[in-house]
């Protein structure tokens, strides 16, 4: 993760919170994949178990951050570990929010199967968008896990095609509600899943800035394309 | 000592030399001494020049391991060559463990298991390229990499935290590798001190495999029990009911179709069975064509003139005697080949309409392979029901199929048939315009007449 220390005691304290930070980003990748596999399925167990789970995260988030505070306090790091530990944090949070919306994609499907239209809604077009939401996230953990600056800037080029996929969506869900406005309550449900599946993918592009930041520290939230390729070359 | 003897006479001749040399001088006691301690002094110089010598070449070692020692006399000429034969012998062993270690390493590399080698704090030491694909390694970069940052199913995380090593734990493979998600056997083995060897098995398959017997109990099933439930019905419709003779005799019809029904779908299951359990159907068995579609065309004529009634008759075309004169043979079962050629004319029969088409044809194909096809002018097929058509209880519109009398096992059966004989079926098919089904024999299987 970095390079050794003089105290191998600190090594390891940095080592066993990187841990524990790809451990909560495994349990995320899980209730994003249980959330779109309850959407493709129309499954309220899958769903109740997403719902479930999410006591869980928020416990681990807690967890991170004391960890934290308590490194920060006892070594006063500098330099790129400080940047890796403020970077862990920002993480944490960002995780925290991307299960958050795994949470809210599960309670929508659970209205949507509900409602009375469910199998007539153009659910199939939300797979691609969030196979990709999915992939971008297991991407940004890997490119922490190795420090990987290459697929960070890939992540940060791809956010834009689930952009692009929700507005298209947004733009077929308007017809549906025109052709027959029985459908605007479960369109409404439906509008609200992409959504949450769009800001999925914007988390993951913000953790791969924070990848960015500890690499290079160069704060890059906020910049252009450009700008963010002519600081990592 | 064999070099101590040598180095003393040495020693002793070059004092004796320094103690004659300062005799002739000043023949004195201490002129004497001067010259013993002249010659141990020159002795002294010269081996010292010698083991310098010898120094350098042992320095320059690492540089050039093949550089020669120098050519020194005595016991610096055996010390040179002892330590170049320890060196050599060293070299040897280095080279038959590397050896040792790429031909280990190349072997699991080529196994068709995913295996990774974790050291004592499950950090990544080794993985062989199917762990790669399976959980999306690199397997040069994330060398001493933590195993948890990359494989974070919680599921497996648990699984290495409970230190379960008698049991495999199912996890999905690596996002996006292929167009089917992977479902991969995780297991952990434990070797030497804490360390781990994490073994994946691609069992994708097999639970596909099971998914599929499952739904194929269940259709079974189904379809067992529509044309049961009906019979029961009749049967307790006339235990029940006080009914006239004509109404007896009606039900009693309806109840034999459904037996009928039953019975046809019981044989096609067991026809089914057997095309997958025989042996594959020999080379040497020639069937002539002329001979099996004389055949197809006495049945086909037959079951058209039951289906249709009092409508128009569907017009059947055979080839004529002609066109088949050329036919020739094809080699396999001929038992198979009229059970799919029939099922074939049979399809087409049951869904063209009263007054209706139906050409079949032989065209030998100018490779020396052969076609036999059927082309109906029904209904026709929609393009998105095709590629699922052979699929065993794929019904496009399951009511019209059952009241044709179709067991759902028609096409599954030729498509297994021609599978076995190396042929290919083809369907062509626009909505509303009719169909064609079509068998293209390889040129092996088909000879001239």
């Amino acid at each position: 993760m970095s390079e050794k220390h003089l105290s191998s005691q600190f090594d390891s304290e940095l080592t066993g919170i990187c841990s524990k930070l790809m451990e909560m980003g495994g349990l995320i990748e899980t209730q994003i994949q249980n959330a779109i596999q309850a959407l493709a399925q129309f499954s309220i167990p899958l769903a109740d178990e997403v719902i479930q789970t999410e006591d869980r995260v928020d416990m681990m988030e807690v967890a991170i951050d004391h960890a934290l505070t308590s490194i920060i306090a006892r070594r006063q790091p500098a330099a790129r570990d400080l940047r890796l530990l403020l970077a862990i944090s920002k993480i944490t949070t960002n995780l925290e929010r991307a299960g958050d919306e795994a949470d809210k994609i599960a309670r929508r499907v659970k209205s949507i199967v509900e409602g009375a239209f469910a199998r007539k809604m153009p659910i199939g077009d939300l797979r691609l968008a969030s196979n990709m939401a999915a992939a971008l996230i297991h991407r940004a953990l890997d490119a922490f896990a190795r420090l990987d600056l290459d697929t960070a800037v890939s992540i940060l080029k791809e956010d834009d095609l689930i952009d692009r996929e929700f507005k298209g969506f947004t733009r077929k869900l308007i017809t549906y509600m025109m052709e027959d406005p029985r459908t605007i309550g479960d369109s409404l449900n439906l509008l609200f899943l992409a959504k949450a599946i769009e800001r999925i993918g914007d988390h993951a592009k913000n953790i791969a800035e924070f990848i960015i930041y500890i690499v290079k520290g160069t704060d890059v939230r906020h910049s252009s394309l450009t700008h963010i390729e002519s600081v990592i070359h | 000592m064999p070099g101590l003897f040598a180095r003393l006479i040495l020693l002793l001749l070059l004092m004796s030399a320094g103690a004659i040399v300062a005799g002739l001088f000043e023949r004195t006691i201490s002129g004497v001494g001067l010259g013993i301690a002249l010659g141990c002094g020159l002795w002294l110089a010269w081996d010292t020049w010698r083991f310098l010598r010898f120094l350098d070449w042992l320095r320059r070692l690492h540089e050039e391991p093949d550089a020669p020692p120098p050519r020194l006399p005595g016991i610096w000429r055996e010390a040179a060559e002892r330590v170049v034969r320890l060196m050599r012998q060293q070299i040897r062993l280095t080279r038959e463990s590397d050896r040792r270690l790429e031909n280990l390493q190349a072997g699991l590399q080529v196994s068709p298991n995913g295996v990774i080698v974790l050291d004592r704090q499950a950090r990544i030491e080794w993985c062989n390229q199917m762990a790669c694909k399976h959980f999306g390694l690199d397997a040069r970069r994330d060398v001493a990499q933590s195993v948890t940052h990359l494989l974070r199913d919680p599921a497996f995380i648990a699984h290495l935290t409970a230190r379960d090593f008698d049991h495999a734990v199912t996890l999905p493979g690596a996002v996006g590798a292929a167009a089917h998600p992977l479902r991969l056997a995780v297991r952990l083995c434990p070797y030497g001190e804490g360390r781990l060897l994490l073994i994946s098995q691609d069992i994708t398959i097999f639970e596909q495999a099971e998914a599929m017997r499952r739904d194929f109990v269940a259709n079974v099933s189904h379809e067992i029990r529509t044309p049961l439930t009906v019979l029961a019905g009749f049967v307790e419709t006339l235990q029940t009911l006080p009914l006239s003779e004509d109404e007896h005799r009606e039900y009693l019809g309806r109840m034999a179709r459904q037996a009928g029904h039953m019975r046809r779908l019981v044989d096609d299951l067991l026809t089914l069975s057997r095309l997958e359990d025989s042996p594959p159907p020999s080379l040497d068995e020639w069937t002539p064509i002329t001979a099996l579609l004389a055949q197809i065309e006495a049945d086909a004529r037959a079951l058209s003139a039951l289906t249709t009634g009092d409508g128009p008759p569907q017009r059947l075309v055979f080839p004529d005697a002609d066109a088949l004169a050329q036919a020739g043979e094809i080699a396999g079962a001929a038992t198979e080949l009229h059970s799919a050629f029939f099922n074939l004319v049979n399809n087409a029969i049951r869904y063209t309409p009263p007054g209706g088409d139906i050409e079949i044809r032989w065209t030998p194909q100018p490779d020396g392979g052969g076609c036999f096809s059927v082309r109906d002018s029904g209904p026709g097929i929609a393009p998105e029901h095709i590629p699922r058509l052979t699929e065993r209880f794929y019904r496009v519109d399951s009511a019209r199929s059952r009241a044709t009398g179709g067991t759902g096992l028609g096409l599954s059966i030729v498509k297994h048939v021609l599978q076995r004989h190396d042929a290919m079926l083809a369907i062509d098919s626009i909505p509303g315009q009719g169909a064609c089904f079509t068998a293209a024999f390889p040129a092996h299987r088909v000879r001239a007449g």
